[in-house]
């Protein structure tokens, strides 16, 4: 077998001209795919024609209720969980790479547990008074969330270094604890069967009930997160022999430290208080693209937001067609998909080396 | 590049580390920096380098206060070779030493030729031709510290500060990298613990209980007083038939000397 000459570019910003390249297409036809497949299948003709009539001004003849269905049911949710997606799998890989642990994942510093425990209080105890929803409830109990993680690990902390990495991991999992512990009981204490089901439902992830409106929230923020991370591909790469040796490297370790896991725990607070917390992409997703793409980041951070994207599409795409007549929730999917996937990732890279 | 620091202290919770070391190092010199284990020559060097903020005290660089430059700054000017660095990323040895050139480049300036021929000449410095590609966790000891100092060197540093960079080396390669050390055109400090091949140094700080003991040059510094004194050991002094330069010979100390 003649390999070719797979010498990595060096340079991030050819790099990222290559992915600029390469991501659209792939992420149109993610999203067209996402658009076309479901209940009932629409031909591919059907959705092109609506996406021009919509993004174009064409005037193409639909049918209304095809039209409807496409418009503003099926492509806002595919555009919301593509940048789910993105987002997820972006701060998994800054929380990995800094906290230099291969478990971190996005919800480590306790951003899911926070927005249940929001999300919960609105739902269940009437927070707000009606005034709040459910999305706003849950944004705000993530921030709160993290804040307490934050400050916890500050106080508990000290220097930098793998101890400080350790101190912030402990403070998540106390934190996580603390608002599950809420969480469980408020819904001990007032919700209904019924309630508890559809909490639970929330939590697990979902995209059902995703409009156009929420991509007010998750555009901007996949779209801000996706620069920052871009903007610190150098920095993010300084850490691989830990936050000494990037020091050395001229990194301001501490800045970097607190805007990027601050970037990181804003942009899953978005993307959580809009679909719950689906698991497993944020997780996943970056280490699947480590054994593709290698570990730098001028690749990684590209790579991981687009295979996010395209994953958190495919994920729903399957969600809503596996069960005739029934939806599952997406977090279930990423999971029962992903794990194959990324096993089989695992067990082909090992044959190549 | 002149470093320079003044009654350097590091504390943690009320227990000195280092105490009052104050040192200045002349431009173009090789410093050694000797001690027992746990003198404080790590705590010291990673202050110097600006990775750890002393608890008292100053650090200069080139005159300024170390406090007042940016990081990046600083690094342009100074590099470090830590005593232990490992990581689980795959990465490759060429990779390693391309985060040499982290410093001289903004966030989405091009890789040049310039920064290619200076890592590739890192890594034929360090004799790791031909390693290139392989992966960082299939590099034996003393190959990953040959890497950690090639992305010093790709720093192109004018102040190097290496801490024990010979401990995992063969002594071929200990002799090299020490003279490539020596022959480099920079203030450079390295913290050794074979007393032997801190004779190449041109100055040797010897560290005790986080304080600094004495400095001066090799052949005045080592005497039998100061290897009791200081490490506990007989030491016998010879010369050595080749050419003439002092060797030590070391003995354990009886308990009733
Ligand atoms: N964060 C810390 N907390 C408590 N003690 C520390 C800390 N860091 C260093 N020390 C202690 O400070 C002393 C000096 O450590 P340092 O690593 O500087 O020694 P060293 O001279 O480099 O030793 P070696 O020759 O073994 O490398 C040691 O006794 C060490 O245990
Ligand atoms: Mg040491």
């Amino acid at each position: 077998m003649t390999v070719t000459d797979r010498r990595p570019n060096r340079s991030a910003s050819r790099n990222l001209w290559k992915w600029a390249a390469i991501a659209p297409p792939l992420l149109f036809i993610a999203l067209v795919a996402g658009t076309a497949m479901g209940e009932t299948s629409i031909p591919m003709d059907v959705v092109l024609k609506v996406l021009s009539n919509k993004i174009f001004g064409a005037a193409y003849p639909v049918d209304r209720i095809d039209s409807g269905i496409i418009w503003s049911y099926r492509l806002a949710r595919a555009v919301v969980a593509a940048c789910c997606g993105a987002g997820l799998a972006l701060s998994g890989v800054v929380l990995q790479a800094l906290l230099r642990n291969s478990l971190a994942d996005p919800y480590l510093l306790g951003i899911s547990a926070g927005a249940s425990t929001g999300a919960v209080a609105v739902a269940v105890m009437g927070l707000g008074g009606g005034l709040i929803s459910m999305s706003m409830g849950a944004f705000a109990g993530a921030i709160l969330a993290f804040a307490f993680v934050a400050m916890l690990a500050s106080l508990a902390g000290g220097g930098t270094g793998l101890r400080a990495a350790g101190v912030i991991v402990l403070a998540g999992i106390a934190g996580s604890q603390l608002f599950n512990a809420l969480t469980a009981f408020l819904i001990a204490k007032s919700a209904n069967a019924e309630q508890a089901r559809g909490i639970m439902f929330w939590l697990m992830g979902n995209l059902s009930g995703v409009r156009w409106a929420d991509t007010v929230t998750v555009v901007p923020a996949a779209l801000f997160g996706l620069l920052v991370c871009i903007l610190n591909i150098r920095a993010l790469d300084a850490f691989t022999f830990g936050s000494d040796s990037a020091a050395s490297l001229g990194i301001a370790v501490k800045r970097v430290q607190f805007g990027l896991i601050g970037v990181a725990a804003l942009m899953t607070a978005a993307m959580v208080s809009i679909t719950g917390s689906i698991g497993f992409v944020g997780l996943v997703i970056p280490h699947a693209m480590r054994l593709v793409v290698g570990t730098r980041h001028r690749a990684l951070i590209p790579a991981s937001a687009l295979a996010g994207a395209i994953f958190l599409i495919m994920a729903d795409i399957i969600a809503r067609i596996v069960i005739p007549g029934q939806v599952l929730p997406i977090g279930v999917v990423t999971a029962l998909v992903g794990a194959p996937v990324f096993a089989l990732i695992l067990i082909g890279r090992r044959a190549a080396v | 590049m002149i470093l320079r620091c003044e009654n350097l202290g590091w504390r943690v919770r009320r227990k000195e580390i280092v105490s009052n070391a104050s040192l200045s190092m002349n431009e173009g010199e090789m410093l050694g920096l000797i001690g027992p284990n746990g003198s404080g020559k790590s705590t010291l060097l990673r202050m110097l380098a600006g990775v750890r903020y002393p608890s008292t005290g100053r650090v200069y660089l080139g005159g300024t206060p170390m406090a007042e430059l940016r990081q990046r700054d600083i690094a342009q000017k100074l590099a470090l070779v830590e005593q232990h660095a490992d990581t689980e990323e795959r990465i490759t040895v060429r990779e390693a030493v391309e985060l040499g050139r982290t410093p001289f480049l903004s966030v989405l300036q091009p890789w040049s030729h310039e920064d290619e021929a200076i890592v590739l000449h890192a890594i034929a410095a360090v004799d790791l031709h031909g390693f290139e590609n392989r992966n960082w966790h299939t590099l034996s000891g003393g190959e990953r510290q040959r890497v950690q100092i090639a992305r010093a060197l790709a720093q192109q540093p004018q102040v190097l500060l290496l801490d024990e960079p010979t401990n995992h080396l063969d002594i071929k390669h200990q002799l090299a990298i020490l003279q490539l050390v020596k022959e480099l055109p920079i203030t450079k400090v390295v913290a050794l613990h074979d007393l032997n091949q801190a004779m190449i140094c041109d100055r040797i700080c010897v560290m005790h209980s986080g304080r600094i003991e004495t400095l001066g040059a090799p052949c005045e510094i080592l005497t039998e007083e100061r290897l009791m004194k200081t490490f506990g050991v007989c030491g016998h002094f010879m010369t050595d038939p080749f050419d003439g330069s002092p060797v030590i010979r070391f003995h354990r100390a009886h308990k009733e000397d």
